[in-house]
């Protein structure tokens, strides 16, 4: 079933479509990977797909079209959302442990049963050491993989990752990863922009591919 | 210190904007209070040729006659060799006013009283009550002048909080919205901050108006000014409470309210 579908998707930045006439859909469970050189415009693609930027056309995420998307419904949709950036954006005056309980808070589960499902989930992304941390105490890695624990954390339809082993080194870049492929295997839908694709992938995975505006599924 | 430096400026704004609040309701009751009792204690007497029931003038709440006797007792004592008896005084009238005139409206009123044909004189001691009007009237606008320049200044500083808190804030709330937060849940952390500095304004304010009612200078004041004026701690209380909350609320939901 398709989770996302896009018919003559056009989105503008600075008074110019920077994605034009653009049509291709992500099924439940996709594993995908967004590519195109820098400017293609992924980032915009990508925030059309949380309401942070509002596109023309038709882009569905589930039951919402996010051209026509109001208020009320894009928080529910956010709801079932996750989403790495990044920049990580981390809230920097939250230790770590209560940054991945941000959507459950959000969900309104209570404060003891998200802790302990944070703390098994920190544990994985082999952050339980550094619970009580602030992000700014963190490496960029670190912080990459308490920022995919977040995005994960409340089980959501589909991760949306901006760019989120750019500037990492090769450890950290492989571990963040692993999640990504671990929470496809959890059933959720990953989508990934990149500036290209990796070298080694052992997942099956989609390609959507941005070239002069339009966005291609590519085999 | 950080908690302090963070929270000051806020309880400072609201503390002044709640005092004038305070102080401008207190002056304006003992403003109102003072002139009802000049009002008492002052008259306007006329001299009439012949005895007056009622006098149709809507300044006018009472017509007293003074009674003359003891003078001319006193009198019949000093020259005794005339029969007062015999001589056909006028008779004397207070008049008592409704409220405190301005001078002008003393002059209009005298002209007034002297057009009736049987009113021979009216002695207004127009120097002495243009003089206590003036005063008065240089008090409330002292007052309220004041008032309203620290009634500014308060919100001058809350304005700036706000731009604080932006920044501050800002970041936290966004990356919240980003995950579908509520508005209730995004501005959590500030709605706390304003019930906390309001509850502390409140206190701090409540703690300063007691201090000053209970000090011998307000008490000399109020005894001097020789009126009955209680104030009513709980009401006070309670109309700081309202305006320090709805200041706080309505701040911190216009923080929530902005983009980043």
């Amino acid at each position: 079933m398709a989770l996302v579908k896009a018919n003559n998707l056009k989105i503008a930045y600075n008074s110019q479509y920077i994605i034009k006439d653009s049509n291709f859909s992500i099924e439940e469970g996709d594993f995908v990977f967004l590519t195109g050189i820098s400017g293609s415009g992924k980032t915009s693609l990508i925030k059309s797909f949380y309401g942070e930027v509002r596109p023309e056309g038709e882009l569905y995420i589930g039951p919402f079209n996010m051209a026509k998307i109001k208020r009320g419904s894009l928080a529910k949709l956010r709801k079932r959302l996750g989403i790495v950036f990044q920049d990580y954006k981390l809230i920097p005056e939250w230790n770590i442990l209560r940054n991945v309980m941000l959507p459950l808070f959000i969900m309104g589960y209570d404060k003891n049963e998200s802790e302990k499902k944070a703390m098994e989930l920190l544990k994985k992304v082999k952050l339980s050491h550094k619970l009580d941390k602030f992000p700014a105490e963190l490496s960029g890695g670190e912080q990459q993989r308490a920022a995919i624990a977040r995005a994960i954390i409340h089980k959501p339809a589909m991760i949306l990752a901006d760019e989120p082993i750019s500037g990492l080194d090769e450890y950290s870049a492989s571990l963040v990863m692993d999640l990504f492929i671990m929470a496809n295997k959890m059933g959720i839908t990953v989508l990934i922009a990149s500036h290209s694709l990796p070298q080694e992938f052992n997942v099956q995975y989609k390609h959507l591919h941005i070239e002069k505006g339009r966005v291609y599924e590519l085999s | 210190m950080n908690y302090l430096k963070s929270h000051i400026t806020l309880i400072l704004a609201l503390i002044s904007i709640l005092l004038s609040i305070f102080l401008f309701r207190v002056f304006n009751q003992i403003l109102e209070l003072y002139e009802k009792s000049i009002v008492n204690n002052y008259s306007i007497v006329v001299v009439s040729s012949s005895k007056i029931e009622s006098l149709n003038m809507k300044e006018i709440s009472s017509i007293e006659e003074i009674d003359i006797q003891k003078q001319i007792k006193s009198l019949q004592k000093k020259y005794k060799n005339i029969d007062f008896n015999k001589i056909t005084l006028p008779y004397f009238y207070k008049l008592k006013l409704n409220s405190l005139p301005t001078p002008k409206e003393l002059n209009r009123l005298k002209e007034k009283l002297k057009q009736e044909p049987y009113i021979k004189r009216v002695l207004t001691h127009s120097n002495t009550q243009t003089k206590i009007y003036n005063l008065l009237m240089l008090l409330k606008i002292i007052t309220k002048t004041f008032m309203v320049i620290t009634g500014v200044l308060g919100f001058l500083l809350i304005i700036k909080q706000l731009e604080v808190w932006k920044l501050s804030h800002s970041e936290r709330m966004y990356i919240m919205e980003l995950f579908g937060a509520p508005f209730w849940l995004k501005g959590a952390a500030l709605f706390k901050i304003a019930f906390v500095d309001s509850f502390i304004a409140i206190i701090s304010t409540m703690g300063i108006i007691y201090l000053i009612t209970n000090s011998a200078l307000y008490q000399n004041i109020i005894s001097e000014l020789n009126i009955n004026f209680q104030i009513d701690y709980f009401k006070e209380f309670m109309i700081l409470f309202v305006v320090s909350f709805t200041i706080s609320l309505i701040s911190s939901i216009l923080v929530v309210m902005s983009k980043k």
